[in-house]
């Protein structure tokens, strides 16, 4: 009977090397409209390159969950890359789930903007998106040029807003602050803080499910705030009933970054995906697909896809330091939760 | 061993070996409490004394921060004290919608009764994630509610996105829990024994006061212990409803999980939610010894 | 105490009734289970409603009571037409077959309940229920929950329940059936007694003839929603007005038999005659087992002007303790001929022949149709 069982441990053994060696890499990255884009416009095209690898897209919600995920398979990780938000990619840092992204990995990573390194986070920057007004296009009926358009009195009741600490919300307080004259977000937000207290009242939902998106799109609300990459699609999507504006006084981008999960079992094919994601390439075919701005500055890519990202705005762009933020969001979502969801009980 | 056994009185041997039937039934259902429930909620206990870092990060630590913090800020102590109120006041609107229903499906006999008893119990076969939206469709600013309310010439009140809406959303998720609960407690509410206080001079409002309420005490107990542990531990709801204005501790501890990564407050309001059931718990407990002595 | 102990005469007209029923009828939906019902029950008076279950007793006495309300006729108290008033208003005690106590309340609070529902002033209540419950002999157990008391003691409670209000009418439906043999004899006794003490006017619902016969002034014989006979016990054992009620009240034999030109009644080859005429052709002749007289030795069948005789053979012995039954075979008829029992085993064999006789006032005769 122990002879018997151990045949079949070793061939369960065998199977798993061997599914091994055909090479898997298991990337996490956003469920939804991100996971259908993304493996269009990369996976697909990485696996038609190297037939010998499989991508397997585990998709999660929200990189919080990503994270969580990877810190209860710290011991024996079943997944290779992760795609998350910069500031969860630093916590994972810290905690030591990943391995650095350097020129060893991939050559492409010389070639980021600069904005797609932090300080402190093993991964690379991947995709750059940037906060919108987002707008019923039946009931705004001319395209939004300010953010002060979410103030304007006749939408009252019609704005939604996702609040912090959702990092929309925080991502809106730098914002403010700055439209209100405030002084360096990493110190003191009062004055964004005060002037999101002025908006309040009119705010019909902080917390639109199942996203911001869709209640704008049917109508519920008027006006209110997104990532432009899900409004472009979004706004393809509903037949032109949300609209997107890109306000003149510029915005904040937020950072998708890609990390190497240590002792990752794909390995080197995990790097190549990597090295993949990074290339000029795979970088103009997801900005054409879902318009998030590049992060490899020899990306090449059509002019109306272009006009869709923040990439010809840069110089209007705050320039976020997320880990930054990081160490203050407690309090913006403190202040939040004090000085301005109260005001609009 | 064996001879052993052949040694021992017939009778001797039964007690033993009923007693080993009854702990390898048990032992299942153990295993799947300890690994399922017990473990989890050890890991919970624990986490709650590390230490939170900024942006996410857990240090391993063993420190009551999370706790003293906690009953020191202000926000939390209202997130709470808000948490059981507003459970409190869902479960006192549940019990008030439900024990009229409960009490006419209780009389109601045969077919009629098996009918309304499905009727009562189907909600149950909706999420509570699709119920809600029903809600959010019915008390929407332009929705029939609210056109109802205008109809007889009154402002409509925000009904939504707001402690009004999560009220009522839970009202409904919980009726037919509370209706259940009330019709399991009304055994001991027997035609005869209203007809006798008829008889006996009681008007109808009495005798629902001196008879028929305190008879059914034992199910309000029940239904009241059932809806406040749900609505308190309930997240979906309050989630769609609350408009982010709703602070709960359920809400909270998503917020703390998955938004802001803060796992060691999250455990700690975990278990705070914990000693509040226990609390209930207690309560209903007493309760119940009161209305049975 | 509570009503004067009045004496009653028995003779109180009728004509001035206390509790009276006029034309009450009860339909559900097309099913009426009470028609045409009319009944007067004078002050003081026990009287029985008796018959098998679905005769329609119950739901006569729920209607007197108010917790249902009849389709037609009218309910009249003292004069006070009550049809149309509410339970609590109606002024009535009711003990209910499963007694009904309050399962939360002691069995002083139970007793208080009706003078608390009346006003009464707590020295007031308390007096009452300690007299009510003295009167039941349940004065030690007044603290205790009915759960802890033994079905004889719930029914003496529901008993004082029912009677502390010092109702215009009592009404005890099936109060005995819970009960077992021995203590159901012993309530038989001491409702009565209770009832005569107060002379308070009580409507007693039951199925069992023996406690109907034992108790009350007179019965009310019911079926299938109708009033078969109202009279005194006598009345009813001894001239019941049909076979129903002969066979439902007491023991009879029931045979089946043709009318002779002369008068008299063809059984078989015997010829038997009655004091009462028979209207039809084809007749039922019912006689009560005991009435029978059986002559072991006689072979002579010669009737005569005051008895019945016939010539049966015996089929079988019943030994029931006091009483042993004869199963005599009458040309294929059977009979049954109850004897009380004597020390001496009886030494009669299956098979034996003998004389049957009974007197022509016992021989009770319907038509067949009947």
């Amino acid at each position: 009977m122990f002879a018997r069982l151990s045949i079949a441990v070793s061939a369960l053994t065998i199977a798993a090397v061997s599914s091994a060696s055909a090479e898997t890499v298991t990337l996490t990255a956003y469920s939804g409209i991100f996971q259908e884009h993304y493996t269009k416009a990369v996976i697909e095209p990485f696996m038609k390159k190297y037939p010998d690898i499989t991508v397997q897209f585990y998709s999660m919600p929200n990189s919080a969950q990503m994270l969580g995920t990877l810190r209860a398979q710290k011991s024996s990780p079943q997944i290779d890359v992760a795609i998350l938000d910069v500031s969860v990619a630093k916590a994972g840092t810290d905690e030591g789930l990943f391995d650095k992204v350097d020129e060893s990995v991939s050559a492409n990573v010389k070639d980021l903007y600069p904005n797609a390194h932090a300080e402190g986070v093993a991964g690379v920057g991947v995709t750059f998106d940037n906060l919108v007004i987002i707008y019923n296009t039946d009931q705004v009926k001319t395209a939004p040029t300010s953010w002060n358009a979410l103030w304007d009195k006749q939408y009252e009741g019609k704005v939604i807003i996702q609040a912090a600490p959702d990092i929309q919300g925080t991502t809106f307080t730098i914002i403010s602050n700055k439209l209100a004259g405030g002084g360096d977000y990493k110190t003191d937000v009062s004055a964004g803080i005060a002037k999101i207290g002025e908006l309040a009242p009119g705010v019909q939902t902080w917390d639109p499910k199942p996203d911001v998106y869709a209640p704008i799109a049917n109508g519920q609300a008027a006006l209110g705030i997104g990532w432009n990459a899900r409004a472009q699609i979004y706004s393809g999507t509903s037949g032109g009933k949300l609209g997107v504006a890109l306000p003149e006084e510029g915005s904040g981008f937020q950072i998708n970054t890609i990390n190497l999960v240590k002792n990752a079992p794909a390995g080197e094919a995990a790097k190549k995906f990597i090295d993949y994601a990074l290339s000029p390439e795979a970088q103009a075919a997801f900005t054409s697909e879902m318009f998030y701005a590049p992060t490899n500055s020899k990306t090449v890519i059509a002019q109306d896809a272009l006009k869709r990202t923040a990439a010809d705005d840069m110089d209007k762009m705050i320039d976020i330091d997320w880990l930054a933020v990081a160490k203050v969001r407690d309090g913006i979502t403190e202040q939040w939760r004090r000085r301005i969801i109260p005001l609009s009980r | 061993m064996t001879t052993a056994t052949f040694d021992m009185p017939v009778g001797a041997q039964k007690p033993s070996s009923t007693a080993g039937i009854a702990v390898a039934l048990l032992l299942p259902i153990a295993l799947v409490n300890a690994i399922g429930f017990i473990l989890p909620v050890f890991n919970l206990a624990r986490m709650s004394f590390n230490e939170a870092l900024p942006g996410g990060g857990i240090a391993e630590a063993f420190t009551a921060a999370n706790w003293t913090g906690l009953l020191q800020d202000s926000f939390y102590i209202e997130l709470i004290l808000n948490s059981i109120m507003v459970s409190l006041g869902i479960t006192l609107a549940t019990l008030l919608v439900s024990y009229p229903i409960a009490l006419y499906l209780h009389r109601a006999s045969g077919a009629w009764r098996t009918f309304l008893t499905v009727l009562v119990i189907s909600p149950l076969l909706t999420s509570a994630v699709v119920r809600t939206y029903g809600w959010i469709a019915l008390l929407a600013e332009q929705g029939p509610v609210a056109n109802v309310i205008a109809s007889m010439g009154f402002q409509p009140p925000r009904m939504m996105f707001n402690t009004t809406g999560v009220v009522i959303g839970l009202t409904e998720i919980l009726m037919p829990y509370m209706i259940l609960s009330l019709m399991a407690g009304f055994g001991r509410l027997d035609p005869k024994v209203e007809e006798a206080a008829r008889t006996l001079g009681a008007t109808p409002f009495r005798t629902f006061w001196r008879v028929i309420l305190p008879l059914t005490l034992p199910g309000i107990a029940l239904g009241c212990l059932l809806c406040f542990v749900l609505s308190i531990s309930s997240f979906i709801t309050p989630k769609l409803m609350g408009g982010g204005r709703v602070f709960l501790l359920a809400t909270e501890i998503y917020d703390q999980a998955i938004v802001t990564l803060n796992w060691p407050l999250a455990a700690t309001l975990s278990m705070l939610v914990l000693i509040i059931f226990g609390a209930a718990l207690a309560v209903y407990s007493r309760v119940l010894r009161m209305i049975e002595g | 105490m509570m009503h004067q102990t009045i004496k009653r005469d028995g003779v109180e007209t009728i004509g001035n009734p206390h509790l009276s029923l006029e034309g009450i009828n009860k339909k559900y939906g097309l099913v009426e289970v009470i028609s045409n019902l009319n009944l007067e029950v004078r002050k003081g008076e026990l009287i029985a409603l008796l018959g098998p279950s679905g005769c329609g007793k119950t739901t006569t006495l729920r209607m007197i009571a108010g917790l249902i309300a009849p389709s037609a006729g009218k309910i009249a108290v003292g004069g006070r037409d009550v049809t149309h008033i509410a339970p609590h208003g109606r002024d009535m005690g009711l003990v209910f077959q499963s007694y009904a106590l309050f399962p939360h309340m002691t069995v002083a609070k139970n007793v208080a309940f009706g003078l608390e529902m009346r006003g009464l002033s707590r020295a007031d209540i308390a007096n009452k229920v300690a007299k009510a419950l003295s009167m039941v002999q349940l004065e030690h157990l007044a603290e205790r929950k009915p759960r802890e008391l033994s079905g004889g003691q719930q029914q003496r409670v529901a008993l004082a329940r029912a009677l502390v209000i010092e109702p215009s009418i009592l009404l005890l439906d099936e109060p005995l059936s819970n009960l077992d043999a021995k203590l159901r004899d012993e309530m038989r006794t001491q409702i009565r007694d209770i009832q005569q003490q107060l002379g308070i006017t009580t409507v007693f619902v039951t199925h069992d003839q023996v406690e109907a016969l034992s108790m009350c002034d007179r019965i009310v014989v019911m079926k299938g929603g109708l009033i078969e006979q109202v009279g005194t016990p006598h009345e009813i054992y001894e001239r019941p007005a049909t076979p129903f009620v002969a066979s439902f009240v007491g023991r009879t034999n029931r045979v089946k038999g043709k009318r002779t030109a002369d008068g008299c009644i063809r059984i078989g080859s015997s010829m038997i005659r009655s004091a009462t005429p028979a209207g039809q052709d084809d007749v039922v002749v019912m006689v009560r087992p005991h009435r029978i007289h059986i002559d072991w030795n006689a072979t002579s069948t010669e009737q005569d002007e005051t008895a019945n005789r016939t010539a049966a053979v015996l089929s079988r012995i019943t030994f029931i303790g006091d009483v042993i039954q004869y199963h005599f075979d009458v040309d294929g008829s059977e009979f049954i001929v109850e004897e009380s029992t004597k020390k001496s085993q009886s030494s009669h064999r299956h098979g034996d022949k003998a004389v049957l006789s009974w007197s022509v006032e016992d021989t009770l005769v319907f038509g067949a149709d009947q």
